[in-house]
């Protein structure tokens, strides 16, 4: 049987009825005129000759019937039949129609919402050709060695190694972020930008929208002013305009030639796309050649690179070849043995980073509450085709087949999953345009994320799984009535069969279990958000306003310079009224991760290579701790007093001292940085860990020293915080005036509070309690509207069996208490259930959590009689009505 | 004349698919070529041969068409597909062999056994 002609058959019945009919006609008229022929060349008179043909044949429409069935058409008529019939009875009962669409319509939204998250983030390709051949070789910390970040910046001269000899990769890219002033025409910006050789672009398959990408020779030492400008600044800064190819810009003094404007979106690399120990910008704004001498001078470099495999090159063959690189440079070179470990990583999974696990939690969470939609419909459809027994009793007893009753039921739960697909469809919509609104900016490809037709299609997909999955119960209950039995009791209250109540019950209590489930992780998290928001976090961020002084580096080439620059601004500043203190330090809390360097600690000279010591290297102005609002715990501040000619001087945070002097005690020791062309420092007060990046890190040893002792690291980019006495918002003109009264030409960036950087940096988590909460609302709630529908049911089912007890004498609380009691026995078996499957589910969740256990006693015991409160509320209203049941209606009803 | 017999369940299928395996073949067509093969000895409902017909065009072992009948009339054509060539001989062997081992079960003597 060929599946083509049954498809030809069924399009022709649905398409041509009409022809196919009048075909029919003239086929079968024609076969009795034919033998009214032959009947009269045999003798027949011809006025009976048609007559006898047609009484031959036998019942022409009965014939023309089966024809219909035989070609396919009763398949498709039943259908419509159903479908039309289905959704006769679903208007009919509106009430129950709306309820159990938009039950499902919610669970089916949120999932497809969720889905939307996962499928931009985790599904679709980079919005880069072949994007699963591009990868960022990274070089990391030797096996066991921690050094604060498993990263590490590749030098220029292992860069030029690659380039050389990287057979794996058709191009290979390096890439610095740098800032840029960009002056001379009006107000002078500061802009995040790279610096990348002339491969990056091709690495990343993307050509500028408008004019070119950067040429070898440009990405040569003394041929490097050229730029590349996103979309964005192009819009904002040049209007738009066309012409700008081959115009001159400056930038930190210098001039460049635009030569293209990359096309609308691109911005690579965003902070959120790479590790976040590399602190990159949040969003590119240009891009110029990186211009690595053909020969390098080895020295510390903080490159990141990018390839792109040739074809049909594997990651694992990639990272084979980087590691015979590697071995060749270790025999070269033996300072390079134990220093040169790399990691070829595809770059979907370098932007996707550490989002699966928080997305992954999400679509379980919203699994849950699309289960608990469907039992809940499930139920209603149950209790339904409870009441509607007589109909398929009487349907069963004129002949419909059991499977004709089934798919009857069938249609009707997919009729109501479709609509509640489209319903879900709307609901998705909103749920997106929410979590666009509210997701947190460091939430990768964000942007990406809409209503596509991948989210289409899983919406329909559920639509229809769940439309089998909740129709099916109430069909195959359906089908196994006894006819006799169900046409003699007649009545619809009688108990009904005996599987069903059981059937539902089970649905109730995996109800609940479920929503204990969510409820708890939900819990659980909001718990982690609160811990968090109070855990000790060495800061005080009230009224503190930070920025960022990006200094040129032509005008401001002298150490002393700026020395000279901080302390007529610190002076400047502290004269501002309204303001409390002020300070310069490299890193301001919650701005990003700092620097991690080698150190030297005469006391406890490393015995190997894994015990080197390594802190943060935090350069601040004396006033910075009293501006941020972290406190001396033991020792002195810095002061004015301490100058070039003084003591240097340092003061340690504690996990500092408990690293490296965990017995004795830090003050007074001494340490300095790793390279000994820099004297040793004598530490002189001890400040507890203050967080940088978010508050639930660890915090690693850092270590502070004067801006004005000749510190190692450059200060072109340093922060400035000031306390102040009111409102912060107020003073941001005074300070913008006291800076530019020093220089006109230096650019604010960044200008924050420290409470929105706070804020900023628990965007993700409260994104999680957002979305978890939420789930977890709309699971109580389903829960306890199942809860509802069923208790009423079995109280109407047993008002008789209750009007006799009442008539015989029991007392109305006993009733009430009955009814109460039947909701608490089912909720109390989900409960138990429930518990049993978060303790499972909360191990996992783990990683999440903060300052407090997965087994956490007073969650469980708090979400337990959340659940068994709302749920008996729920009970309430059945049980009420149960005990006003008066005895002489119950009886007569009957 | 021996008393017409009637027909055994599902054969009519594998009578039509002979008939029109003979050449294509109107719906009373069919019926007359089955009754002058089998010399009048069989029985047809002839309001079972349409549902049959539309049943085999259904599942593609014959195909239709219009055509004009030998008295300058419109009627449809039924003829052999490739399919049902192949589902008839495939009938037939099956039939064939039920027929003989039908055959030899009712023949066993009593000695035989």
């Amino acid at each position: 049987m060929t599946l083509w002609s049954r498809m030809h058959s069924w399009a022709r019945t649905i398409l041509q009825r009409s022809r196919v009919e009048s075909e029919m006609d003239t086929e079968l008229r024609f076969h009795m005129e034919a033998r009214a022929e032959d009947l009269i060349r045999s003798g027949v008179p011809c006025v009976v000759a048609l007559r006898r043909a047609r009484l031959e044949f036998g019942g022409v429409e009965s014939a023309k019937e089966e024809c219909r069935e035989a070609s396919g058409a009763s398949f498709i008529e039943n259908l419509l039949q159903d479908i039309r019939f289905g959704s006769r009875i679903l208007r009919k009962s509106l009430g129950f129609t709306a309820v159990a669409v938009l039950t499902l319509a919610v669970g089916i939204g949120a999932s497809a919402a969720v889905f939307s998250l996962v499928n931009a983030i985790l599904l679709k390709p980079l919005p880069y050709p072949d994007s699963n051949r591009i990868v960022l070789p990274e070089l990391v910390s030797p096996p066991g060695v921690s050094l604060g970040s498993e990263y590490f910046p590749w030098g220029q001269s292992q860069f030029r190694m690659l380039t050389r000899d990287a057979h794996p990769f058709q191009t290979v890219a390096a890439f610095q972020n740098d800032s840029f002033n960009l002056t001379g025409s009006g107000e002078p910006v500061f802009l995040d930008g790279f610096r990348a050789s002339a491969e990056f672009f091709p690495s990343l398959g993307i050509s500028p929208a408008l004019g070119r990408a950067f040429a070898a020779e440009e990405d040569q030492p003394g041929h490097e002013y050229e730029v590349i400008i996103s979309d964005r600044l192009w819009r904002e800064r040049f209007g738009a305009d066309r012409n700008i190819l081959g115009r001159a810009v400056e930038l930190n003094g210098y001039a460049y030639t635009v030569v293209g404007v990359m096309p609308e979106g691109f911005a690579f690399p965003r902070a959120e796309e790479m590790p976040s120990s590399f602190n990159f910008p949040a969003e590119p704004q240009l891009w110029v050649p990186l211009a690595i001498p053909a020969e390098p001078k080895p020295g510390p470099s903080e490159l990141a690179l990018i390839g792109r495999l040739k074809p049909g090159v594997t990651i694992a063959q990639s990272q084979a070849a980087m590691d015979l690189i590697t071995k060749h440079a270790e025999t070269q070179d033996h300072r390079w043995i134990g220093w040169f470990n790399t990691r070829v990583v595809p770059l979907q999974r370098q932007v996707v980073g550490d989002t699966r696990h928080p997305l992954q939690l999400m679509l379980g969470a919203v699994c849950i509450v699309l289960l608990i939609a469907c039992s809940n419909v499930a139920n209603l459809l149950l209790t339904r085709s409870l009441a509607r027994r007589r109909e398929f009793t009487l349907r069963a007893a004129l002949g419909a087949g059991r499977a004709r009753l089934i798919r009857q039921l069938l249609t009707e739960s997919l009729l109501i999953a479709l609509a509640a697909g489209a319903a879900g469809i709307l609901i998705a919509n909103a749920g997106i345009y929410f979590v666009k609104m509210l997701g947190p900016a460091n939430l990768p490809r964000l942007r990406e994320v809409k209503l596509d037709l991948p989210v289409l299609a899983f919406a329909l997909g559920v639509s229809l799984v769940t439309g089998v999955l909740f129709g099916l119960a109430p069909a195959i209950g359906a089908a196994r009535e006894n006819l006799v039995d169900s046409l003699r009791e007649g009545s619809q209250r009688s108990g009904g069969s005996r599987m069903t109540p059981r059937l539902r019950n089970a649905l109730l209590v995996s109800q609940v279990a479920l929503a204990l489930v969510l409820v708890v992780s939900a819990g659980l998290l909001t718990r982690t958000f609160f811990r968090l928001l109070g855990a000790d976090r060495g800061f005080n961020a009230e009224r503190v306003l930070t920025f960022q002084l990006p200094l040129p580096a032509l005008k401001y080439a002298e150490q002393n310079q700026i020395v000279t620059l901080f302390q007529n601004m610190l002076e400047r500043l502290r004269a501002i009224p309204g303001v409390q203190s002020a300070g310069i330090g490299e890193t301001v809390p919650m701005s990003g991760e700092g620097e991690s360097t080698v150190i030297r600690i005469p006391d406890h000279p490393a015995a190997s290579l894994k015990e080197t010591p390594f802190a943060n290297f935090t350069v601040i102005s004396p006033g910075f701790f009293a501006a941020v609002g972290t406190p001396l715990l033991r020792g002195r501040d810095f002061q004015e007093t301490d100058t070039t000619d003084s003591m240097p001087v340092a003061i340690v945070n504690k996990a500092m001292e408990r690293k490296y002097w965990p017995n004795e005690g830090a003050l007074g020791k001494q340490v300095g940085p790793g390279s000994t062309r820099f004297p040793l420092l004598t530490i002189v007060g001890i400040v507890p860990d203050v967080k940088h990046t978010s508050l639930r890190e660890e915090s690693a040893p850092e270590m502070y020293v004067l801006y004005n002792q000749k510190p190692w690291p450059s200060m072109l980019n340093m922060h400035v915080a000031l306390r102040t006495k009111a409102d912060p918002a107020g003073i941001t003109e005074g300070v913008r005036d006291a800076v530019h009264g020093i220089d006109p030409d230096l650019p604010l960036a960044k200008v924050a509070t420290l409470t929105t950087l706070v804020d900023d940096s628990m965007a993700q988590p409260r994104f999680s309690v957002f979305l978890l909460g939420s789930f977890g609302i709309l699971a109580l709630l389903l829960a306890s509207i199942g809860m509802y529908g069923v208790i009423s049911y079995s109280v109407l089912q047993r008002t008789q069996e209750i009007g006799i007890r009442i008539a015989l004498g029991a007392q109305r609380r006993m009733v009430f208490g009955m009814v109460l009691g039947q909701g608490a026995r089912l909720t109390g078996l989900g409960i138990a259930i429930g518990i049993v499957a978060a303790l499972g589910v909360t191990r996992v969740m783990a990683s999440f959590l903060y300052g407090v256990r997965p087994t956490d006693p007073l969650t469980f015991a708090a979400v337990s009689l959340l659940l068994l409160g709302i749920v008996l509320l729920a009970c309430y209203l059945p049980a009420r009505r149960a005990m006003r049941v008066d005895p002489m209606v119950a009886l007569k009803y009957e | 004349m021996t008393k017409p017999i009637d027909l055994l369940q599902g054969t009519l299928d594998m009578l039509i698919l002979k008939a029109v395996s003979l050449g294509p073949l109107h719906g009373y067509g069919v019926l007359l070529r089955i009754q002058q093969i089998s010399k009048d000895r069989l029985e047809i409902q002839q309001g079972s041969l349409y549902p049959a017909l539309y049943r085999l065009e259904h599942q593609g072992w014959i195909a239709s068409e219009w055509g004009e009948s030998e008295n300058k009339r419109k009627a449809k054509y039924y003829r052999l597909t490739a399919a049902g060539k192949r589902r008839f001989q495939a009938e037939t062997e099956k039939w064939n062999r039920m027929a003989d081992m039908i055959a030899g079960i009712l023949n066993t003597t009593p000695e035989e056994v």
